[in-house]
């Protein structure tokens, strides 16, 4: 089925312009939004209207607040495994590739990368167990951590 | 179009037969700026991508204040908007004049310009993806050999724009919802990309109109009796991989039921509380694009593209059914499933799918391994 059109007689264009293209119109339409707003726009400054909105509440403390670690635990997890995403994928192109050729055999093909996937694995399944996909911890599973030597 | 994937400027090439025709190459053939060189080529491209950001911008328009209100009325047995024309669609014209004439209230604490720059940043970076996405009837704006990459790393800049919302609104709603979005798009990223691959595997592209040339142009079966060719859409031929990438999908553009970061009932909104006016509508307008997008990315590496029955000009009218069937779907999900806990959220993610997606990547390479 032919999804775009055939015509050798146009002149070929860089891919890049393109995207830069998209990217300056991206920017252009927000900020042609902004100035459209700000013409017909009021404004009427008063201090209580700049409150912090707190459910209609006077807003107490700062919002520089503690959090769960485990933010920062799926963090540090989330580079490894963006890592090896990117390591897959030039794995991923050339497969079909290589499997069509007879010169590299299949060990070759899969065994250094179900290496790779195995120990990242191995590596999530260490995480795993020892905590670090777990949001919240019951009050009996807090017992435990305590009285563990 | 391989021959053009030089960093240089490229002369002025006559394009081998067989190469797909882009946006940009059309106008410029059409409008004989392609004589003029790198000017011409500039401001042929800008006009294609202008064309292609509105397109987006119209669907997004019609989808934000008036179908998703509609949809949601049919499931809950309202009418709702339905004053101003036909089916109150003219609410989208009395909408934006509404919104954009209210006034930008910005909190006292806000960190600026960070507070100013992340609407901007959550909508440009959702139009930007749609650079490389083959629309059909010649509406594809680029074609690179990293398509499904650059799509990928395009639509993850929004999470940038949602954690500088969240930090810099000066609200401790905002704040944690921004922290929620990042741990919620950070989770599912992996599985999102992995199953990703797992089309690459079959089609041996990441190039976006390869993906599509292969599912088209290879038969899955025939169904018997009828003339019908069914082609191998990915959707079809793995259907695991598919389900995986919708779950993905909607935890990575924060809709229901994994729309933790936002969730009204304990976030007010998340990091949109702050925002007012403008900023406001940028913000709700990026999150209906990165739907739209997502959309766009499972119509093309799952459902075929812009491929349909008929003539090859009605592609985009297929390629907007597409997208528009997964906008729906999230509407569906909306009303139909409660939101999942965000500690369910985390565990979901990093001890199921990301688990299965591995999986499905080693099954889908054996089926490959199998077929070639």
């Amino acid at each position: 089925m032919c999804v775009g059109f055939e015509a050798p007689n146009v002149t070929e264009m860089n891919d890049w312009i393109a995207i830069g293209a998209l990217a300056l119109v991206g920017l252009l339409i927000p900020l042609g939004m902004m100035a459209v707003s700000y013409l017909i726009r009021p404004s009427v400054p008063e201090t209580s209207k700049r409150a912090t909105y707190e459910s209609g509440e006077v807003p107490t403390g700062g919002t520089r607040v503690r959090f769960n670690i485990q933010y920062y635990m799926v963090a540090l997890l989330f580079l490894v495994f963006d890592i090896e995403t990117v390591l897959l994928f030039p794995w991923a192109v050339v497969y079909l590739d290589a499997l069509e050729s007879d010169a590299v055999s299949l060990f070759e093909i899969m065994g250094p990368m179900v290496v790779f996937v195995a120990i990242l694995l191995l590596g999530l399944g260490w995480a795993w167990r020892n905590g670090a996909v777990q949001w919240a911890q019951t009050p009996r599973q807090v017992e435990a951590d305590r009285d563990r030597p | 179009m391989s021959a053009g994937t030089s960093l240089g400027f490229p002369a002025a090439t006559p394009l081998q037969a067989g190469e797909t025709v882009l946006l940009p190459e059309r106008i410029g053939d059409l409008t004989g700026l392609g004589e003029f060189g790198l000017a011409g080529e500039l401001f042929a491209a800008f006009i294609a991508a202008f064309i292609v950001a509105n397109i987006m911008m119209a669907m997004t328009g019609v989808a934000g204040p008036w179908a998703k209100r509609k949809i949601t009325a049919a499931f809950t047995d309202r009418i709702a908007v339905n004053h101003l024309g036909p089916g109150g669609i003219f609410i989208i014209v009395a909408d934006a004049v509404r919104l954009l004439s209210k006034e930008n209230i910005i909190p006292e604490h806000a960190d600026r310009p960070a507070y100013d720059l992340a609407p901007i940043v959550i909508a440009g970076s959702a139009l930007l993806g749609f650079a490389v996405i083959p629309m059909g009837s010649g509406i594809h704006l680029a074609d690179p050999e990293v398509g499904l990459a650059f799509v990928f790393a395009v639509a993850g800049i929004a999470s940038i724009g949602l954690v500088m919302a969240g930090y810099a609104s000066g609200n401790k709603y905002s704040m944690l919802g921004g922290l929620r979005a990042v741990a919620q798009n950070i989770a599912y990223e992996i599985p999102l990309v992995v199953t990703g691959l797992s089309v690459v595997l079959f089609a041996g592209s990441l190039r976006m109109s390869e993906i599509v040339a292969v599912q088209n142009e290879t038969v899955l079966f025939t169904i018997p009796g009828l003339e019908w060719a069914v082609p191998a859409w990915y959707a079809l031929v793995n259907p695991f991989a598919f389900v995986l990438f919708l779950i993905a999908n909607f935890a990575e553009v924060g809709r229901n039921p994994f729309d933790m970061p936002e969730a009204p009932a304990e976030l007010i909104a998340g990091y949109q509380t702050e925002y007012s006016s403008v900023q406001f509508v940028l913000v709700y307008l990026g999150e209906f694009l990165h739907i739209f997008l997502g959309g766009a990315i499972i119509a093309t590496i799952f459902l075929g593209g812009p491929a349909g029955p008929g003539p090859a000009e009605l592609g985009i009218v297929w390629f907007l059914l597409k997208i528009w069937a997964v906008f729906f779907l999230t509407q569906w999900l909306r009303s139909a499933i409660p939101r999942v806990r965000i500690d369910h959220l985390i565990e979901i993610g990093w001890k199921g799918l990301l688990v299965l997606s591995f999986a499905n990547l080693g099954l889908t390479a054996a089926i490959v391994w199998v077929i070639a």
